[in-house]
């Protein structure tokens, strides 16, 4: 009973475990498979920067001789991840998308990177992203742009867009993303996957490049919320290498997902459905209320009112913290390096000229807004506002258990569209810098097509630590409708 | 505080960010932020004299930790990706210049 490659690449995670049970197929079999769905389909859509087939097959063939000397194997045993290229992999290069870490092969592995071997998962690829996770299309300046396999002259959305792509074109089941203002979300949303951003704190952000230190949350990307939560089970948990991770052991996350959402009151904020966004989009989240009234669930209005602040909150703190984060990329220690007479002007040559512009501009913004003199009136004022945030949430989510909204405000844009146009760029986070403000998990998934072809994403948010929740709610959601069975031609 | 124009001079927040550009990436930079201050300049609409801010949730501020040699990288692996060392230390051109 063998598989053709097309059907297996297309397999979820419980199949491609049970093909191994029932020696239909092994690890090696399967990493093999979908290496070869990447050579086949890379070329065209630039998702993958970096793989190491070899190491891949040998944690592969590990498995199978663990497998067939009766030893246990993982919950993720021989189950390809692509992992993102902020997060370190021992062995492999790890650049976050930029020129400045180019040649940069870390000594070692992230704490989710160890996790994942550990559940005996293979570390299949390291995928592309948005320069230093500044983006939200995956325009990269240096290895160029990722392409949305539902169109190609679109976006795949960013900064996790090669790990979006990896995923929907059947690359890998399973890939790691980061967020910081959406960076898991909105591609999910554009590339019609399930992705979750957790709670700040319950994945340990050790050996991950950062970015912004108090929004940054690595988080798992899968086709369906079932293997989204297989993925966050083996990454997430308290790490005494990160001492902003939460001392909360985790939960189990596949172990909600059955339970019914009947009596479960769900949120709207209406005024979040009007001007500027699709109309289709508003249709999606109109069917989706739908499902969920049909699941048992009640809709009540809500609101978020501080959240036409929360754009203007973020692009003063996220690029405040990554001017910070980014001052250690100087030419000294990590590979890349403009030389010059003297210590000043390679720092600032290698600087200038090895940073893209986006990630130029949000130094310079942060650099100004923490300066002397401006501290109080941009950086402060922006922390106070992002107090005002999570105080909504605080009370909407005493009245509400989830908040139901569109992931972004349109689908995919095209290629070019708007990379001239940072502004345009930046609003088009609305619907989910605020999660990252505030602390909160939020997961978008697949609800619908445009009438072009391309996905369109739900966003649900819940409370601190309730990922099993909106686990739960994508889960029975899904169980309802195929959009996230969908496959690009 | 005057105007935000007034105040942005990319001239000065490169140097201060170390960022050598040239006259025309400072030119469009200055245009680009002065648009983006701008922007986020809405959020002193609001009056946040009585908000405390809010910096990230977190459960233990400075967490510390028994102080223990604990194993770590050796120095051939730390140096592995000195763009320039001379086995021993980092490389870097002198501070003033040859």
């Amino acid at each position: 009973m063998k598989l053709n490659l097309d059907e297996l690449i297309n397999l979820d995670v419980r199949g491609l475990l049970k093909l191994q049970e029932q020696g239909i197929a092994s690890a090696v079999e399967i990493v093999g498979s979908f290496h070869k769905q990447i050579e086949q389909e890379n070329d065209s859509l630039n998702a993958i920067l970096a793989t190491d087939f070899d190491s891949a097959i040998q944690q592969a063939r590990q498995v199978d001789e663990n497998r067939a000397a009766g030893k246990a194997v993982g919950s993720l045993a021989g189950i390809p991840v692509v992992v993102k290229d902020c997060i370190c992999t021992q062995g492999i290069t790890s650049t976050a998308g930029s020129k400045i870490l180019e040649r940069f092969v870390p000594p070692y592995d992230a704490t989710v990177v160890e996790r994942l071997k550990a559940s005996g998962a293979v570390i299949l690829a390291k995928s592309h992203m948005d320069e230093f996770a500044m983006g939200g299309s995956n325009e990269n300046p240096h290895f160029g742009a990722v392409h949305n396999p539902w169109n190609h002259d679109c976006v795949s959305g960013g900064s996790s867009g090669g790990s979006a792509v990896a995923v929907v074109a059947r690359m890998s089941p399973l890939a790691l993303g980061s967020d910081t203002g959406g960076s898991i979300r909105q591609p999910a949303a554009f590339c019609g996957i399930t992705g979750l951003k957790p709670t700040y704190g319950r994945v340990s952000r050790f050996g991950l490049i950062a970015f912004a230190s108090s929004l940054d949350q690595i988080g798992p990307m899968a086709r369906s919320a079932v293997d989204v939560a297989r993925l966050a089970n083996v990454i997430s948990g308290p790490d005494k290498r990160d001492s902003t991770s939460a001392n909360r052991a985790a939960a189990d996350f596949s172990a909600e997902l059955e339970t019914s959402l009947a009596g479960k009151r769900i949120g709207i904020c209406t005024d979040h459905l009007g001007k500027g966004v699709a109309a289709q989009v508003v249709d999606a989240v109109n069917q989706a209320v739908a499902v969920f009234e049909s699941l048992g669930a009640e809709i009540v209005e809500t609101g978020l009112p501080h959240t036409k602040y929360a754009v203007a909150a973020y692009y003063l703190i996220a690029p405040c913290e990554a001017s910070s984060n980014l001052a250690r990329y100087d030419g000294v220690r990590y590979t890349t390096r403009v030389d010059a007479a003297d210590l000043g002007h390679m720092y600032g040559r290698t600087r200038a000229q090895c940073f893209g512009a986006e990630v130029k501009r949000r130094i310079m913004l942060g650099t100004f807004a923490l300066s002397s003199g401006y501290y109080d009136q941009f950086y402060l004022q922006a922390s106070k506002v992002r107090r005002l945030i999570k105080q909504d949430y605080d009370k909407a989510l005493e009245r509400v258990d989830l908040i139901l909204g569109p992931t972004t405000p349109t689908a995919a844009f095209r290629i070019g569209e708007l990379i001239d146009d940072p502004l345009s760029m930046y609003l088009a986070d609305v619907f989910t810098v605020s999660a990252n403000l505030a602390g909160i998990p939020a997961i978008s998934f697949p609800g619908g097509f445009t009438d072009g072809g391309l996905p369109i994403g739900l966003q649900l948010q819940a409370r601190s630590f309730e990922e099993s929740l909106l686990l739960n709610a994508a889960h029975q959601f899904q169980l309802q409708t195929d959009w996230h069975q969908r496959r690009p031609a | 505080m005057t105007e935000s124009q007034d105040r942005f001079s990319a001239e000065k927040v490169a140097r201060l960010a170390r960022l050598d550009l040239s006259a025309d990436d400072l030119k469009q930079l200055q245009g680009e932020l002065d648009r983006i201050l701008d922007f986020v300049n809405e959020i002193n609409e609001l009056d946040l004299s009585q908000v405390e801010p809010f910096f990230g949730a977190v459960d233990s501020i400075n967490p510390i930790r028994e102080d223990q040699v604990q194993p770590g990288l050796t120095r051939e692996q730390a140096l592995a990706n000195a763009p320039d060392s001379d086995g021993e230390f980092y490389r870097v051109p002198p501070v003033f210049g040859n």
